[in-house]
This record gives structure tokens, C-alpha cells and sequence, in this order.
């Protein structure tokens, strides 16, 4: 068998390109740390500058070649001279490319052409030395493998039936020890699969919002979106300390940090907003930032939000904080991809991307939607396709106090939050809550004990 | 070449002449560390004016003496990331400046 030519394999433009793209864009940072390892790189010592600048990102510290050369240096990884050369000649000769994606997918090309060639050569060898070998066992082990190498993305997996069975047992035997432990140990307090909603009786259908969910939740202007994101935060980030990405297309920094005080303290938000309030309780407002500060809340205003800068934004959150929930307030001001698309097609899209987004990165993603004036959801069929849990947030009808015997039995609720669709238990199901407008705050409505 | 381009070849060019030097051992790791992390303050982060400032008025004053090695070391042993750290360094060497009556 007659060798490939050497340059054939490697593209050490493309690498470079990379690299240096990385040294001088966050975004290409985030671009190449998502769809890149250091094993796709053919040079030994791009693979380790990779791994320098991939190890800085990870930390938030932003890798410059400064620091890349600070860090390789204290590693001890940077010894001679032209170790400096070369990684000079990367930063300063590729400066002004923005194509990450292109320089991206020919490297990880060239990655996979040369695992074809290694592919070629061991069925070779295979062949050459275990000619009395059966032949149907061979070519058996070989497709196997050369699926595995045309596979476009390594989180493609196919479920064999003996994965299918191990994974089915062991979901079984998860809930029957839970199931158990509810009742032995939690005396019949259901534990949560995912993260809490900051209502019982919704963390009681849903069993919290789990990895890889899309939620979407709808409520007309003024009827609490923002008031209902903020509760779930308070919940995740404040509450159980778990880290949450907020992005808000609406709001500015200011306004979201003074309902964070009113939720926090229970003052009313128009008093503190006009700073009527008294010394008391401003000093319980401080204490009510307090645990702000040691919570797990990142928020990031960003009015000129389109869906590929969310998926940026979520890679960069999820790789550098590990937030677990991102809260997109609201998916109808965000830009278009193309402006002559109509409305109910964008948001198609937008939820489609999120509902991607949230499987790879294994994060829970919210999005808020804006309902109709007759409380309908503008592309609501698409979207219930898309989403695992879609919550509505209305007013309680007036004719629900007065005929509802139901409604009756809890204490002064306002809203219902309605469950129109929920993968993975129960739907249709309306839960009546308290929704202070005043304090932005939100509870479960207390059920009036007979 | 535009300015911008211009700049950043600069910058490299700048980067790898100082990692350059400490690893020949011409700069020690403090020192190389140092004017690293000033390029980048310089150049990246356009940050800490009033370091460049005092900087800036010591090396036309530096004459090599025992005040001038202790303002060196002071300046080397501040953490960039740290701005308590910066405000007290800087502190410290506005201070040792006028004691020398140059500040």
C-alpha cells in the first residue's frame, strides 16, 4: 500500500488561523472551545497552545498571547526560544481573521481524514495477519468503526438494545429507590429530578425543570414574565445556590437590581424605587442583597439579542460559571435572523435553537413569550412541539370565585399558572398563586385547611 | 497595514521580545512577569493611567539607587488583578517618589 502523501493530512494554516483567532476574539474562543480538542490539532505544539488558551478561558482570564506566554512559561511548557517564535508568528499573522467557523471545520477535517487513513491501516493489517479470521466478523468490526468516523458530531450515539435495556433498568430501579426513600426518609416529600420552580405544587407535576428542558412560559404585557423569571431565580440561584444566566432584552441593569430588592425584602417596588422608605428598611434591604451577592444570579442586559448570540453567550456561561437554568426575557424582542421573515417563522427558530441549545449544553432554558390580547400565543402549536414544559401565567376570571368550588378552597389567589404541556407527567393542570404586583413577588396559594 | 494591525504587531512583536529575554535568562521570571502584564494593561486593556503616569516619571528620575531598587521591587510584587493591591503599591511609590521631592 503506497503511503498518502504527509501534507495531504494536516492543514497547519488552519490551526494557526484558530489559534490566533483565539488569542484575539472571545468569540472565537467560545466557537473553538465548543466544537474543538486538542487531539483534532496534527502539530503537537499548536495542541498545546489549544490547551493554553482553553485552559485561561475556562478561568475567565481573557487569553491574550500576554497571558498565554505568562502561563506556558510558569508551566514550565515554554523553554526555548523558538517555542516564543512560533507562537509570535501565530498572533501576529493571522490577526484579522473573523471566519473561525470555515478555519474550524478544516481542521477538524483534516482531523478526520487522518483517523480514515489510521482506520485504512489497521483493517489492513487486520486482514494481512488473521487471513483465517471469519470475514463477516471483520467487515462487521470495520463498518462499525467507520460509522463511528462518519458521524458528524461526537455527541451522535446510536442506543444498541443492550443500552437500551441497561438504561431502562436503571431509570426503573432511580424512581423505585426514590419512590422508597419518599417514603421512608422524606415521609412522602417528592425529591425534585431537576431544579426547583420556586412553587410546590408545580415542582410537585413537573418534578422541577431538568437538564436538556425547554421551557416556555406566556403571559400578557404587565402580568408578571418578568416577576415569574425573577421568582424561579430567587429559587435556583439564590435559594439553592446553583448558578442561573438571565438575558434581558427589556430591562436595564438598574431596573433589574431594584426588583431584586423587592423580592428579596418584601418592600413594596414603587416605594423603593422612589426611595420612600424609611431607615428600617433600608437596612433590610441590605441584608436582602446580601444574599444576592452569594447567589448564583448572572444577569446580562442585552437589548440587540439575536438567537446566535444567545448560543454564544450560553456556551460561554456554561463553560466558564456552569450555569444550569438561562432565562431569555423575552423571545419577542429578539432580532431577526432576516427581517422579511414573518413573526410566527422567527419564533420557530428561536425556540427550535433553544430547545438545541439546552440538549447540548444539558442546561434548562426558559423562554418568555408574550400572549395575544385573547390570551392565544402567536406560533403557540409550533412552539408546544418544541418545548418539554409550557406554562401560562393569567389572571384568575372573575366568574372562577364566584362558580368554581374548587378556586374557593385556597387563600386569596389572584393567578393561575396553567401546565398546557408537560413531557413528562401531568397536563392541563391550572395552580392557583399569589402574585404580589407590588412587591413582585409570587407563592403558591394556600389551600384553606376544612 | 491598518493602525489596528499595525498595533497588534506591535504588541506581539513586544510580547515575545520580553518572553523572549526571560527565557534566555536576561529577565528574571518576576521581572518578565511584570512587564508582560504591563503590556497588556498598556495595549489590551488600556487600563491603570495613574501606574503609566508614575511609571512614566520614574524612568526619567531612574538613576539606579537604593530608593529606585525599592520602588522596583514594590512595583514587581503588586498584583495586577488585585486593584487593593494596585492602590496600595501605587501608594507606596507616589510616596517614595516624594520622598525624593521628583513627584
Amino acid at each position: 500500500m503506497s503511503e498518502i502523501p504527509e501534507e495531504y493530512l494536516f492543514d497547519l494554516e488552519s490551526e494557526q488561523r484558530v489559534l490566533s483567532s483565539m488569542l484575539h476574539s472571545e468569540d472565537a474562543c467560545i466557537e473553538a472551545y465548543n466544537l474543538l480538542t486538542a487531539s483534532e490539532f496534527y502539530s503537537p505544539r499548536n495542541a498545546l497552545i489549544f490547551e493554553l488558551v482553553s485552559s485561561l478561558f475556562l478561568r475567565e482570564v481573557r487569553p491574550t498571547l500576554v497571558e498565554v506566554l505568562k502561563e506556558g512559561h510558569n508551566l514550565g511548557l515554554f523553554t526555548n526560544p523558538r517555542d516564543i517564535e512560533d507562537l509570535k508568528y501565530i498572533a501576529e499573522h493571522f490577526i484579522d481573521d473573523e471566519n473561525i467557523k470555515y478555519w474550524i471545520g478544516k481542521v477538524k477535517d483534516k482531523s478526520r481524514l487522518r483517523n480514515f487513513v489510521e482506520f485504512l491501516k489497521v483493517s489492513y493489517e487486520v486482514i494481512r495477519e488473521q487471513q483465517g479470521t471469519d470475514i463477516e466478523q471483520i467487515l462487521m468490526s470495520a463498518e462499525e468503526k467507520l460509522t463511528n468516523l462518519t458521524a458528524l458530531e461526537i455527541d451522535d450515539h446510536v442506543d444498541g438494545p443492550a443500552d437500551m435495556a441497561n438504561l431502562g433498568y436503571d431509570e426503573v430501579e432511580k424512581r423505585f429507590l426514590r419512590y422508597k426513600n419518599i417514603n421512608e426518609v422524606n415521609k412522602g416529600l417528592i425529591p425534585l429530578d431537576g431544579l426547583s420552580t420556586g412553587f410546590d405544587n408545580l415542582n410537585h407535576v413537573t418534578l422541577g425543570y431538568k437538564a436538556g428542558d425547554l421551557i416556555i412560559l406566556g403571559a400578557q404585557t404587565g402580568h408578571g414574565k418578568t416577576a415569574f423569571a425573577l421568582h424561579t431565580s430567587k429559587a435556583i440561584a439564590v435559594d439553592s445556590r446553583k448558578n442561573v444566566l438571565y438575558l434581558n432584552t427589556e430591562m436595564s441593569r438598574e431596573q433589574i437590581a431594584l426588583r431584586w430588592g423587592s423580592i428579596l425584602s418584601g418592600i413594596e417596588h414603587e416605594r423603593i424605587r422612589a426611595g420612600n422608605i424609611n431607615e428600617t428598611e433600608l437596612s433590610i434591604i441590605l441584608n436582602a442583597y446580601s444574599r444576592l451577592r452569594d447567589s448564583g444570579f448572572y444577569s446580562y442586559p442585552c437589548p440587540n439579542l439575536t438567537p446566535e448570540k444567545t448560543i454564544s453567550i450560553a456556551r460561554k456561561f456554561k463553560a466558564q460559571k456552569n450555569i444550569e437554568l438561562m432565562v431569555i426575557d423575552y423571545v419577542g424582542r429578539m432580532d431577526k435572523y432576516d427581517p422579511r421573515i414573518p413573526e410566527w417563522q422567527m419564533l420557530e427558530q428561536i425556540v427550535k435553537t433553544q430547545k438545541m441549545l439546552a440538549q447540548n449544553l444539558k442546561i434548562a432554558v426558559m423562554c418568555l413569550v408574550q400572549l395575544n390580547a385573547d390570551g392565544t400565543m402567536q406560533g403557540a402549536r409550533r412552539m408546544k412541539n418544541e418545548c418539554d414544559l409550557m406554562l401560562k401565567l393569567t389572571p384568575i376570571p372573575r366568574e372562577d370565585f364566584e362558580l368554581s368550588e374548587e378556586i374557593k378552597k385556597y387563600l386569596n389567589p389572584n393567578y393561575y399558572l396553567m401546565i398546557e404541556k408537560n413531557r413528562d407527567g401531568r397536563s392541563g393542570v391550572s395552580i392557583p398563586i399569589v402574585f404580589d404586583l407590588q412587591k413582585q413577588t409570587m407563592k403558591d396559594a394556600e389551600r384553606i385547611s376544612r | 497595514m491598518t493602525f489596528e494591525e499595525k498595533k497588534k504587531k506591535l504588541y506581539a512583536e513586544s510580547a515575545s521580545m520580553i518572553a523572549d529575554m526571560g527565557v534566555r535568562g536576561k529577565l528574571s521570571v518576576e521581572e518578565m512577569n511584570f512587564l508582560l502584564s504591563l503590556l497588556d494593561i498598556v495595549v489590551v486593556k488600556k487600563d491603570q493611567p495613574q501606574l503609566i503616569q508614575i511609571l512614566q516619571n520614574w524612568v526619567n528620575i531612574n538613576e539606579g539607587s537604593e530608593i529606585d531598587e525599592i520602588i522596583k521591587a514594590t512595583l514587581m510584587a503588586a498584583d495586577f488583578t488585585d486593584e487593593e493591591s494596585m492602590e496600595q503599591c501605587l501608594q507606596l511609590v507616589t510616596e517614595l517618589l516624594e520622598s525624593r521631592g521628583l513627584n
